[in-house]
């Protein structure tokens, strides 16, 4: 290469971005070239001011602890690809052959049925007393409960089928088929309780093998016919299609069940898919539209909701399902009686499988406002100003991913939420006459039309009484006047974590002409200068997009060569609208001083009534108002004299010569007028005025 | 001995909260570092930071191979260019800076603290004003050539590495790392005569 390396050439050189043929006819270059070194030299002295930056930023223990404190929760495990393992699926279809082969060997379960039979008193009665189940705590798979409504059919044949055969081949034994125990649920529903479907079908090893009765007639009253237990496999198969079919074309009932006949009913909240938050900055209020896939089954379905710990509104859930609407029925909302912060929905559904739902809700605890910061350009003539919006979570609820909207606008709220969140109960106590004629309900029940006395919990024989539309009487909460407001969306998504805070820009705006001007008004402010900026939110100064929210603004000046940063004051500001002018109060002045002295007062032209009384007279006052402006930059000042009446005259007096100096006054109200004034920068200056005021008569004389 | 990253994160994945511990103390200040001269803004790097760990967190059973700090780096890219894209329509910097940050972590008064306390102020304070044009000059950047040379140079990634941090090719890599260094060659200072 016999041309000089260009800088480009140096730069790939020096940082070893060129290709390996280049390089190396780069390198060679280099080492007969002394210019070219001298410039590479000096080209890596140029980029050493990069190492300038070198030092990495300590994270401070807090903040490592803050990240830290995120993986509190276990790390999710990794995921075991299932083609890897072909043998699960292997093992799955043995599984699903056994079933069939179980199904087709029922005749074999009956050897040992007798002895359970014998021995169902004491299971039964040890189900008897075990405590009530555990809710299980996320969403029942319809699938389970599809199982277990099939296993229950099955059973209920088959202890038919058993009973009706004790009563001819054996002795008679204690009643085992009472439907309930002591706390009013099924012990056979009970996922902790062998069931006698897991004694027959299950246990077919158990007790001694069966004599040969049972080739006597069994009849089977759920399928209506007789079958003899030889021709048992061929039963099974039949028994087996009959469920099936029974449930595929189940007809719904219409009458809707009371309550869950046991926690395995119900189904639990799963996770959202989608959040929407509409944080409302004049009232502790915000609204959440979640989306969640919940998984039901044909018939009836219970939905449970907990909101302990959160500030959620009970009184404003709403569940609507996003698809299948027209199969798909939400019924009612249900408060039970002594389980605090939870609601059932009852769901009325045509179809089985995964349905997405809207969940709508209030909530407190969420709230966002702006904040904004002004820098002040050097001259004071301009200004850049910064907003911010800072949202927090303090509603007990994690929001991951939430869509975020922000509204800005006065919404009346007859209750507030909060208030309303930390009910234990979300109408009210169970037991208060809030609801009608209908509720008699001194004894923590309700009475029904037909007089019964209906439990609030526990199974309950009638159904369908108490909960017809129109007996439910919730109290509405009227959340209404959402108009005349503006709706921030912020852009993608956030996560706001429970008692997290976050702030987000907002605008950013460059060169806004300001107006800097000082104000003094004794009536007001005592005897000092305020300072202000004005500005007006329209196209001409960079503005009038968007409203502004209301919030606070911290407003920076800079001072020196480097232009440092010094904080100037702070106020804050309204809503304000497009178009509408800002005026920013920065508090008071300290190096604009404004001192007004009383030099003279005299009274003249009294006038006298037919008695000799006085009955008018003029009050002449003489003022010299000092102003000193020790500032660097020239400032304009506004200075308003009140004079307690509306009859008054003002004359200038001892105004200086120069035209600069030259000030002027306006009749500002009825009772006050108002200097305006520039002040060169660090100067002193005085000018005066006598004021003439008129009273009694003397007003009347002077408006003639 | 020091316990490798990979092993470190197979012990996260057992539960060993230790382990994710020592992980955020082993990169927590590089990662800081390369977070505040991507976003510009010390208290936006923190959250950033925060969700950086939080990823790592949540994704750390899709690592497979051994290079963490590649991974640590491409989540962090993502995760800044995802904040700084939100930050596009507006760009925010902080004006309160100067009185929210805290001591010698903040890059202005750290200067000044330096040039306050030093030997020989005025060179510290030619330093501290040098620093400050050297950040103008890295912030004045694209936010893909910053993100390429704060990987390659002061991390101290490999050209691959930063490849996979950043999603694209070696190719790529080089192309911005090269604009990258052929903007700063115009605006970087003089720095002869300067203490580093």
């Amino acid at each position: 290469m016999k041309r000089h390396l260009t800088e480009e050439e140096l730069i790939e050189h020096q940082f070893k971005l060129a290709s390996d043929e280049q390089a190396v006819g780069r390198a060679e270059h280099l080492a007969g070239c002394a210019e070219c070194r001298e410039r590479l030299e000096q080209l890596g002295q140029k980029f050493a001011a990069l190492d300038l930056l070198a030092e990495d930023i300590p994270a401070s223990e807090e903040l490592i602890s803050q990240a830290i404190a995120q993986a509190k929760h276990p790390a999710p495990r990794r995921i075991v690809p299932f083609g890897k393992y072909h043998w699960i699926g292997t093992a799955a279809a043995v599984l699903v052959v056994g079933f069939v082969l179980m199904m087709g060997n029922l005749n074999k379960q009956a050897a040992t049925r007798r002895e359970s039979a014998e021995t169902s008193k004491s299971e039964a009665g040890r189900s008897a007393s075990l405590p009530q189940v555990e809710e299980e705590p996320e969403m029942m798979l319809v699938a389970k409960e599809l199982a277990d409504e099939s296993a229950t059919m099955l059973e209920e044949a088959l202890v038919s089928r058993q009973t009706a055969r004790k009563s001819a081949a054996a002795p008679p034994v204690a009643d085992t088929a009472s439907p309930t125990d002591k706390f009013g649920t099924d012990p056979t529903s009970r996922p902790d309780t062998p069931t006698e479907a897991d004694l027959y079908a299950y246990a077919p090893g158990r007790g001694p093998a069966p004599d040969t009765a049972g080739t006597r007639p069994v009849r089977l009253p759920t399928l209506e016919q007789e079958v003899d237990l030889k021709d048992a496999p061929e039963f099974g198969t039949q028994l087996a299609a009959t469920v099936r079919r029974k449930l595929a074309g189940a007809e719904i009932s219409e009458e809707p069940p009371f309550a869950p006949a046991s926690a395995i009913e119900l189904v639990t909240l799963p996770r959202r898919d989608d959040v929407q938050l509409t944080i409302y900055n004049s009232a502790d209020l915000t609204l959440v539209r979640e989306k969640r896939n919940l998984t039901l089954k044909q018939g009836w379905n219970w939905l449970q909701l907990m909101w302990a710990n959160t500030l959620i509104d009970p009184t404003s859930l709403s569940l609507e399902p996003a698809a299948q609407a027209g199969k798909i029925d939400v019924q009612q909302l249900v408060f039970p009686a002594r389980l605090r912060e939870l609601g059932r929905w009852l769901i009325r559904s045509e179809i089985s499988g995964q349905v997405p739902f809207e969940i709508t809700y209030f909530t407190s605890g969420l709230s966002w406002r702006a904040f904004y910061m002004g820098t002040l350009s050097q001259d004071e003539k301009t200004m850049r100003l910064a907003g911010y919006v800072r949202v927090a979570n303090n509603s007990g609820e994690d929001y991951e991913n939430a869509q975020t909207r922000l509204l800005v606008g006065k919404v009346n709220v007859l209750d507030k939420i909060a208030d309303l969140a930390k009910r234990q109960y979300a109408y009210d106590r169970p037991g208060m006459d809030t609801a009608g004629d209908d509720y008699d309900v001194s004894q923590w029940g309700f009475q029904a039309k037909n007089g019964d006395k209906v439990p609030l919990l526990g199974d309950v024989p009638i159904v369908g009484e108490l909960f017809r539309a129109g007996d439910l009487k919730p109290k509405e909460i009227k959340k209404e006047g959402l108009s005349e407001y503006f709706l921030y969306t912020i852009e993608g998504t956030e996560t706001i974590p429970d008692k997290w805070g976050k702030r987000l820009p907002s605008f950013d705006v460059e060169d806004i002409d300001i107006e800097s001007l000082y104000k003094y008004d004794e009536q007001r402010w005592s005897k000092q200068a305020i300072r202000f900026v004005s500005f007006t939110n329209d196209d001409e100064h960079n503005l009038g997009e968007t409203p502004i929210p209301d919030g606070t603004v911290k407003i920076y000046g800079q001072a020196g060569e480097q232009g440092e940063l010094s904080y100037v004051g702070g106020a804050s500001i309204k809503y304000i609208p497009v178009d509408e002018e800002v005026e920013l109060n920065l508090g008071p002045a300290r190096l604009v001083k404004v001192e007004p002295k009383l030099m003279s007062f005299e009274t003249d032209n009294y006038v006298f009534d037919n008695r000799g009384n006085v009955a008018g007279w003029d009050e002449i006052r003489t003022w010299r108002i000092e102003i000193t402006n020790t500032r660097a930059l020239p400032i304009e000042i506004e200075i308003t004299r009140g004079f307690g009446t509306a009859y008054w005259k003002l004359v200038l007096v001892d105004v200086a010569s120069r035209a600069e100096d030259a000030i002027s006054y306006e009749k500002h109200d009825a009772t006050h007028a108002r200097f305006t004034l520039k002040r060169r920068p660090n100067s002193k200056w005085t000018f005066g005025y006598a004021v003439t005021t008129y009273h009694g008569r003397r007003q009347g004389q002077v408006s003639e | 001995m020091e316990e490798t990253d990979k092993n470190l994160i197979d012990a996260h994945l057992q539960g060993d909260r230790e382990a994710f511990g020592e992980l955020v103390r082993r990169y927590g200040d590089s990662l800081l570092g390369y977070l505040t001269k991507i976003c510009r803004n010390r208290e936006q790097a923190k959250d950033l930071f925060q969700e950086t760990f939080k990823r790592v967190h949540e994704k750390a059973h899709t690592l497979r191979s051994n290079q963490f700090k590649s991974w640590l780096y491409t989540i962090a890219t993502r995760v800044a260019m995802d904040g700084l894209r939100r930050d596009n329509r507006v760009r925010m910097v902080s004006l309160n800076q100067q009185i929210d940050c805290d001591g010698d972590n903040c890059p202005e008064l750290g200067a000044v603290a330096v040039a306050a306390d030093c030997d020989d102020p005025s060179q510290e304070a030619s330093k501290a004003e040098q620093k400050e044009l050297v950040r103008r000059a890295v912030e004045s950047l694209p936010d893909r050539q910053r993100a390429t040379l704060v990987l390659a140079y002061y991390q101290g990634l490999s050209y691959r590495e930063v490849a996979t941090a950043l999603d694209c090719s070696i190719g790529t890599v080089k192309t911005q790392m090269f604009r990258a260094l052929r903007t700063l060659a115009q605006r970087l200072p003089d720095i002869s005569g300067v203490a580093k």
